[in-house]
């Protein structure tokens, strides 16, 4: 009987031969750093969650009808007539929201310990592509169902575009393919997000491996285990500090995907619109290009990105300095590996001005939700009673999108200017040994 | 960073983001300032007093397009005969949805509004908006229907539960700087068929009725979810079990 | 650096544990996705069994009702299409049903519940052509000889009256009864079986 196994592979192997070689580089004699925490779960869980998404997203175009007068009915037709397409839809929503919260720690890992830096510039860019695609994916996801929230989020941020001089108002209408968001938006909103961004994307991912893979794992001391010290337990060449991906890793990132499966489980089937942060009340409504819904905010994870689009005012008639603001926070953590020149990889051994500035701008982050989410909008008046809302509101958001943007400023002189004092970094891994 | 603060950083975010589920909750229960609903999708009898009350009394005007009968009978444990002749007053077969047989756009001609469909009419407002409304209807000899409703100013519905309720009248604030008045409250100016405890209860079973129809898996979700997480739970153990043992080769513990 | 003795027993327990409760787990996480397949609430509704009153349809007349989209003939046989029925054995294919498709309460010389009525759907299992209803017993064209039942349009293959098919004929198999029962003496359902019916 093993026998046959055995000959099933070598009859394989002769004929593409590359195979196991590719499956020891990049699983078996991949040597990472043995000393990943928790920071370095998230990767593995943004897969397990752009595959669940894939597949629970094909089952629901199988019952979507991407038509604006059957678009909202069939999504009921899912949660109601179809047999589980309450779960598969339920599975689809929360999974787009845990993308995001991964997603997010996933890159301040790469923040916080310089995973950017010289070699993996390539593995950071690729990654930012792969946001900036999936915020994409994500919107066009969110207008599918053609509720109220769908339609007016559609028509809002499609318009950020039309503030753009000269061609702003035929590259909206071209956008829409019409004068307002209408079947023939949401036809193409339809067909680039079940086909055409998932490929992008699962193309963006496999070079975002590949390129990781060819120079090696960062780790959180930064130090560099490819050029240190060589020699470990399963072979003399590799690096004295890493050990096979698998079986160590792929058996360590089960447990994170079974923690990972928990939470959306719980979220699935207790809590499915998360208190309307995953799944938004207004959105229940069909949509309607009469009637707009009382507030107008993004879904969670776009909101800090919104919020400096509302927080830059308008100068000289235009409001696309919002718009361009609102595209240059993202485009700078782009420019990370340029703007951060210091040679020390981790905030471990990093200045205390390093760390007193990442702190800042974490607080500038969640900050930046907050108006976003209109939390703040409805925080002021409850603690600070009859104010002018608007007014601090203002004050706050615009504090925190300098704030924001300021970080990186900061971090561009501190590190060019060598005002940075480091401490010295250690040639072999620290671990809880 | 010792063994000890790395498993604490565990609990930590697993118990924050479950903190974080319930914080947001209990702040939806909250937003809007209206008074819980009380509502149980598990109360069986309540979700079957809800669904006569809706029949008798709501489906003249209002559809439930998006769900079945046979749906209804399903869930609430009825049979067919028993939904035909209690429930199924718009002539529709079995299987197919309820809708009321108020033909839209006369309606509007009549009313001023098209009676919305109240499928998703709980997802939309929360239950508690809903049973706050039904419960805040007055006369208003200044509305051309005769009713108005504190919790949505002006509606264009009149209140079709005036018989099981009685009716309220709204006693005025008087306005400042030659403002109109404003409501103040509202009292109960002659009784109906039910006391006041009894037509809370009424409300609360519409309202239960409605928010099922809103969400009509919430009767299972519940249910498998239970299994789920103790499976997934079992699973996350034995597969750090499996963690723990190869990596004795790491020399971590 | 102590180097511990791997206990391989353990390990492959462990492996073995880990991957059949996954593999359950992704077995379970399959079914809401295969069973999303099954046939919707929609379309159970629109599939539902249909009552039908047999009230208005005269002996040897026939009425026409859709059920899941299908022609469903309903025919109210009179005693001298009836008596043709046991003269045909030597040029029926199937004379005893033995092929064909029915319920079990069908499998006999009338193919049916009550001789009278013959409920069936009206597809020809040559090719799916819906055939004519030829009840009188009289010469056709197609056979001198007619003794009442079906003739197909499209392959010309003939039925008697109670829808089994002639030998050599294009058709294969007699034509297929559904389910259904009596509600009362009037009044037939179709695509539900008699209580406690095989």
């Amino acid at each position: 009987m093993a026998n046959v196994w055995s000959n099933l592979g070598d009859w394989v192997t002769e004929r593409t031969p590359g195979m196991l070689p590719m499956y020891r580089k990049h699983m078996t004699e991949y040597y990472a750093p043995k000393n990943f925490n928790l920071w370095y779960y998230f990767g593995s869980l943004a897969l397990v969650v752009l595959i669940a998404q894939i597949v629970t997203g094909i089952f629901l175009t199988m019952n979507y009808n991407p038509s604006a007068a059957g678009a909202f009915d069939s999504v009921q037709y899912i949660m109601r007539d179809v047999e589980w397409g309450w779960l598969i839809r339920y599975m689809h929503s929360t999974g787009a929201s845990l993308f995001f919260i991964v997603v997010f720690l996933h890159m301040f890992r790469g923040i916080i310990y310089g995973s950017f830096k010289r070699p993996r510039e390539l593995v950071w860019l690729l990654g930012m592509l792969i946001f900036l695609v999936l915020m994409a994916e994500a919107f066009m996801g969110y207008v599918l169902p053609w509720g109220n929230m769908s339609f007016w989020g559609a028509k809002v941020i499609i318009s950020l575009f039309g503030t753009i001089p000269v061609i702003g108002t035929h590259l909206v209408e071209w956008i829409m393919g019409d004068f307002l968001p209408g079947d023939a938006t949401l036809n193409r909103f339809f067909a680039l997000h079940v086909i055409a961004l998932p490929i992008v994307l699962l193309l963006l991912v496999v070079l975002h491996i590949a390129a990781l893979h060819e120079v090696g794992s960062n780790n959180p001391d930064g130090v560099d285990v490819k050029h240190g010290a060589k020699g470990n337990r399963w072979s003399p060449l590799a690096p004295a500090d890493g050990i096979p991906f698998h079986p160590y890793y792929t058996v360590k990132d089960l447990v994170g995907v079974g923690f990972m499966l928990l939470i959306a489980a719980f979220i699935i089937f207790f809590a499915p619109t998360l208190g309307g942060w995953f799944l938004e009340p207004d959105n229940s409504i069909a949509a309607n290009n009469l009637v707009t819904p009382a507030q107008i905010k993004p879904v969670w994870y776009f909101s800090p990105f919104y919020a400096i689009v509302r927080m830059v005012p308008s100068f000289m008639d235009t409001a696309v300095w919002g718009v361009i603001a609102m595209f240059g926070s993202i485009f700078v953590l782009f420019a990370m590996p340029w703007l951060d020149r210091s040679p020390v990889k981790s905030i471990r051994y990093r200045g205390r001005g390093y760390k007193i500035a990442l702190t800042v701008f974490v607080i500038a982050f969640l900050g930046l939700c907050a108006v976003g989410t209109d939390t703040t909008a409805e925080v002021i008046p409850a603690w600070f009673g009859d104010v002018d809302v608007t007014f601090w509101e203002n004050l706050f958001g615009r504090l925190m999108t300098l704030l924001y943007f300021g970080f990186f400023a900061f971090l561009w002189a501190y590190t060019y200017f060598g005002w940075e004092t480091t401490k010295p970094v250690p040639d072999r891994v620290t671990t809880h040994d | 960073m010792t063994k000890r603060q790395g498993l604490l950083r565990y609990f930590v975010l697993a118990a924050l983001t479950c903190a974080l589920g319930f914080a947001s909750m209990a702040q939806a229960a909250e937003e809007g300032g209206y008074p819980s609903a009380g509502t149980n999708l598990r109360d069986q009898a309540s979700l079957q007093r809800g669904a006569r009350l809706f029949f008798n009394y709501c489906v003249g005007c209002h559809s439930l397009k998006y769900m079945r009968y046979s749906r209804i009978g399903e869930d609430l444990g009825l049979t067919e005969a028993e939904v035909m002749t209690n429930l199924n007053f718009t002539g529709a077969k079995y299987g197919e949805p309820v809708v009321s047989a108020m033909p839209m756009g006369l309606a509007a001609t009549w009313f001023g509004k098209d009676p919305p469909d109240l499928s998703l009419e709980v997802e939309a407002k929360g239950a508690d908006w809903v049973n706050a409304y039904l419960n805040s209807f007055y006369l208003d000899p200044a509305s051309p229907i005769g009713w108005n409703n504190t919790v949505l100013p002006n509606a264009a519905m009149p209140f079709p539960l005036w018989e099981l309720q009685g009716t309220q009248t709204a006693v005025m604030a008087p306005g400042k700087d030659g403002q109109p008045g404003t409501v103040e409250k509202l009292e109960l100016s002659q009784a109906g068929k039910l006391t006041p405890a009894q037509f809370q209860q009424a409300t609360r079973d519409l309202t239960n009725f409605l928010e099922y129809a809103s969400e009509p898996a919430a009767l299972q979700r519940h249910r498998y979810g239970v299994w789920v997480l103790l499976f997934l739970a079992f699973f996350t153990l034995l597969a750090y079990a499996l963690k723990r043992e190869y990596w004795k080769d790491v020399h971590e513990v | 650096m102590a180097d511990e003795v791997v206990d391989h027993g353990r390990r492959r327990f462990l492996t073995v544990t880990t991957a059949a409760v996954g593999g359950i787990g992704v077995v379970a996480a399959a079914v809401p996705f295969v069973e999303s397949w099954q046939p919707s609430a929609r379309a159970r509704a629109a599939g539902a069994p249909v009552t039908q009153s047999l009230k208005k349809v005269e002996p040897g007349q026939q009425l026409t009702v859709a059920w899941r989209s299908l022609p469903i003939f309903i025919v109210n046989r009179t005693p001298q299409q009836l008596a043709t029925l046991p003269t045909l054995t030597a040029r029926l294919a199937d004379p005893g049903s033995d092929s064909s498709q029915q319920p079990a309460y069908a499998k006999n010389e009338t193919r049916s519940i009550k001789p009278q009525w013959l409920v069936m759907i009206g597809i020809c299992t040559h090719l799916g052509c819906v055939p004519d209803y030829k009840g009188k017993i009289e010469p056709e064209p197609f056979d001198p000889n007619w003794q009442s039942g079906y003739y197909c349009p499209c392959h010309h293959s003939h039925y008697d009256i109670a829808g089994r098919v002639y030998k050599n004929m294009p058709a294969p198999k007699n034509m297929e009864i559904p389910a259904y029962h009596f509600i009362d003496d009037t009044t037939i359902q179709i695509g539900v079986d008699p209580k406690g019916a095989a």
